[in-house]
């Protein structure tokens, strides 16, 4: 009888705080391979420091984190082995190109591939063939996040972390995102992406969760052909609106 | 698994930090900038030397051409006093074959002194009032280049090492990476060191193998020069990881260089000159020749007295005649050496305990402890002057033996006899 892979991404009870503030108070989420999760919250909700907690760079209190069954706090490296993860605004180096960058941070992660490879990727995150060899001095903010998408695929990591994905990005580089993502998740890999963007969690997240005060408030998984009633969550999201 | 090599990655890694390095216009700006330097204090070092062993090699005729030109007339009369009253002999201190790279006191102190038997002390210190411009700021050599001039270049490659990935958005996703942005950091850090101590080294070491230099303490030189720029490197990036901008560092790190390399050496020397009072050497010039006058105006007798009581070895020559003897001369010549030698102890003492200060406060600056070692190496400090002095004395104790045999034995002094005057030797 089949069994359901354990999740790739499990956050059980967390309890972090800065000093005297409490950031996560209680958080409990998981994603399993395969499958996005998006995590939606207001300025403050914890979103980052829940990125934070799964790269090792804050420590819980209390509370289990596991990556691919590595807990980050006690073996980081091992942990970010398994990770590639994704800032809000990806900054690469101007001064190298698509090709160079990738090859340049997939050496730094271990991972060396060809040429040919890495082409073939950021041709799968759909970087255009003219963009490869140029310096990434006059890159948008969607052709970086190709480039940083491309060395993740290459990466073949299980986890994929993204911070603030589609802000600033016009719909259309939305879009192309968005797809990337799916591609991604398809391949197995589980993605927790935090964000502001209701409308593109709703296009391809499986789950999404509301984060307030440091912890779950609620949490929705796509369902039918309509996945999520859109109504519904922005109103949870961004409260009722008088007409 | 990737389709290269593991152990291809690092190779990468280094080239694409050097690709970076390079494609930094502030980075390759200040690399040029160093071998330029580099390159132009080790040929303006080597101009200096050369010039001054070109000085030196023409003494010898210059020597041939002032004896030949009092010879005729001395033999004439063949008296010895004139021979050792108007014949002057050459001194030399020649440069090492690493003096290039750090001229330090032969800028300022004499390094060739022509010598007659008469008083030596208002000869030896005639040339001790120093350029005070040159002695200020120093020449443009190789050890100004490294200890005035390295360490800005290290805060230009090094103070946004760790600020420079923040403000440019990067830091945390490099931090992100398995091993962390540690590793990157230092391997960059790392690669900009290599860079500039070649930069900086390469025509150094070019400079003392065309000079012929040793090569245990040309390699020494090397190894202090990378120690000392290693030194900044180490601070710059201490600085530089403090959550600071990058303007911000700079800011920092051009006030602690402003500081370590000129404020406190000059703050600390002058209280080094305050703590240990030293007489200037003119005083000791002014003190013989005092001494020196005296002597016209008291009887001769008294000066051959005090002399022959000093210099028994000469106590049987004949009497004094009525008129002008030469022996008489230099005797209070000698004399006036002999009145200030205390004073003359006391200036080396004290120049050598500064020196022993300076050396010591070393430990606590670096640019002073690497200046010290440069010049020592080099042998152009204190100490290589001090030996030179000790050169010229001992020849100059030599030349008066010389010249007295023939004054206080009243033996005739030809054309030929010049010949036989002690040569001065550098060893």
């Amino acid at each position: 009888m089949p069994t359901n892979p354990p999740p790739s991404i499990v956050l059980e009870d967390v309890i972090l705080a800065y000093g005297e503030h409490r950031v996560l108070d209680g958080l409990s989420l998981s994603v399993a391979p395969g499958s996005i999760y998006a995590l939606l919250g207001g300025n403050g909700a914890g979103k980052s420091t829940t990125l934070s907690a799964l790269l090792g760079f804050a420590k819980p209190e209390s509370g289990t984190i596991l990556v691919s069954g590595i807990d980050p706090a006690i073996a980081p490296d091992d942990a970010r082995r398994q990770v590639a993860y994704l800032p809000e605004n990806v900054a690469l180096y101007e001064h190298l190109s698509a090709v160079e960058n990738s090859d340049y941070l997939l050496a730094l992660s271990g991972s060396p591939r060809s040429r040919d490879t890495i082409i073939t990727a950021l041709d799968a995150a759909g970087l255009q063939e003219r963009a490869w060899d140029q310096r990434l001095g006059g890159f948008s903010k969607g052709m970086r996040q190709k480039v940083a998408i491309a060395v993740a695929l290459l990466r073949e990591v299980p986890v994929l972390l993204l911070d603030e994905p589609t802000s600033g990005l016009d719909p259309r580089a939305t879009g192309d995102f968005n797809r990337l993502a799916i591609a991604v998740r398809d391949r197995g890999t589980a993605i927790l992406m935090v964000t502001h963007d209701l409308l593109s969690a709703i296009d391809i997240a499986d789950r999404i969760g509301f984060l307030d005060a440091g912890r779950i408030a609620e949490e929705v998984e796509a369902a039918g052909p309509d996945r999520f009633d859109i109504r519904a969550l922005h109103a949870r999201f961004a409260g009722p609106v008088a007409v | 698994m990737g389709d290269t090599p593991v152990g291809d990655a690092l190779m990468r890694i280094w080239m694409y930090e050097a690709r970076l390095l390079m494609r930094s216009r502030l980075a390759a700006f200040a690399l040029i900038l160093m071998a330029v330097l580099s390159i132009a204090a080790v040929i303006a070092g080597l101009w200096e030397v050369a010039s001054q062993r070109a000085a030196i090699a023409r003494i010898a005729p210059a020597q041939a051409d002032d004896i030949g030109a009092v010879a005729d007339w001395i033999d004439k009369a063949k008296d010895p006093g004139s021979a050792a009253y108007y014949s002057f002999h050459p001194t030399w201190d020649a440069p090492s074959p690493l003096a290039f790279a750090a001229i330090g006191m032969r800028d300022v102190a004499p390094y060739i002194l022509r010598v007659r038997a008469l008083g030596l002390e208002a000869q030896i210190y005639d040339g001790d009032v120093y350029n005070a411009e040159l002695a200020l700021p120093g020449r443009f050599d190789f050890a100004f280049v490294l200890v005035f001039l390295g360490p800005l270049f290290v805060i230009a490659l090094f103070h946004d090492l760790v600020s420079g990935e923040r403000e440019a958005g990067r830091a945390r996703m490099l931090a992100a990476l398995p091993g962390g942005s540690r590793h990157i950091i230092w391997r960059r850090g790392m690669l900009r060191l290599a860079l500039l101590s070649t930069t900086l080294a390469a025509p150094f070491v070019a400079g003392a193998i065309w000079s012929g230099a040793d090569g245990v303490a040309t390699l020494t030189i090397v190894a202090v020069a990378i120690a000392y720029l290693a030194f900044w490197a180490a601070i710059t990036t201490l600085v530089s990881w403090f959550g600071r901008s990058s303007v911000a560092n700079a800011a920092m790190l051009a006030a602690i260089w402003l500081m370590t390399a000129l404020i406190a050496p000059t703050l600390a020397h002058v209280a080094i000159n305050q703590t240990i009072p030293v007489d200037q050497g003119a005083e000791i010039v002014l003190a013989q020749r005092e001494q020196v006058n005296r002597a016209w105006d008291i009887p001769r007798e008294e000066t051959m007295r005090q002399f022959y009581a000093a210099h028994p070895e000469w106590a049987d020559s004949p009497p004094l005649p009525a008129t002008f003897h030469y022996k008489w001369y230099f005797a209070f010549h000698q004399v006036g050496d002999e009145a200030v030698a205390a004073k003359v102890r006391a200036y080396r003492a004290g120049l050598e305990r500064r020196s022993q200060a300076a050396a010591a406060l070393g430990w606590i600056l670096p640019s002073v402890g690497v200046q010290a070692i440069l010049t020592r190496l080099a042998g152009t400090d204190l100490i290589a002057q001090l030996d030179y002095q000790d050169r010229v004395r001992a020849y100059h104790r030599r030349l008066r033996n010389f010249y007295y045999a023939y004054m206080f034995r009243d033996r005739p002094f030809g054309k030929a006899d010049f010949g036989k005057a002690p040569r001065f030797s550098q060893d």
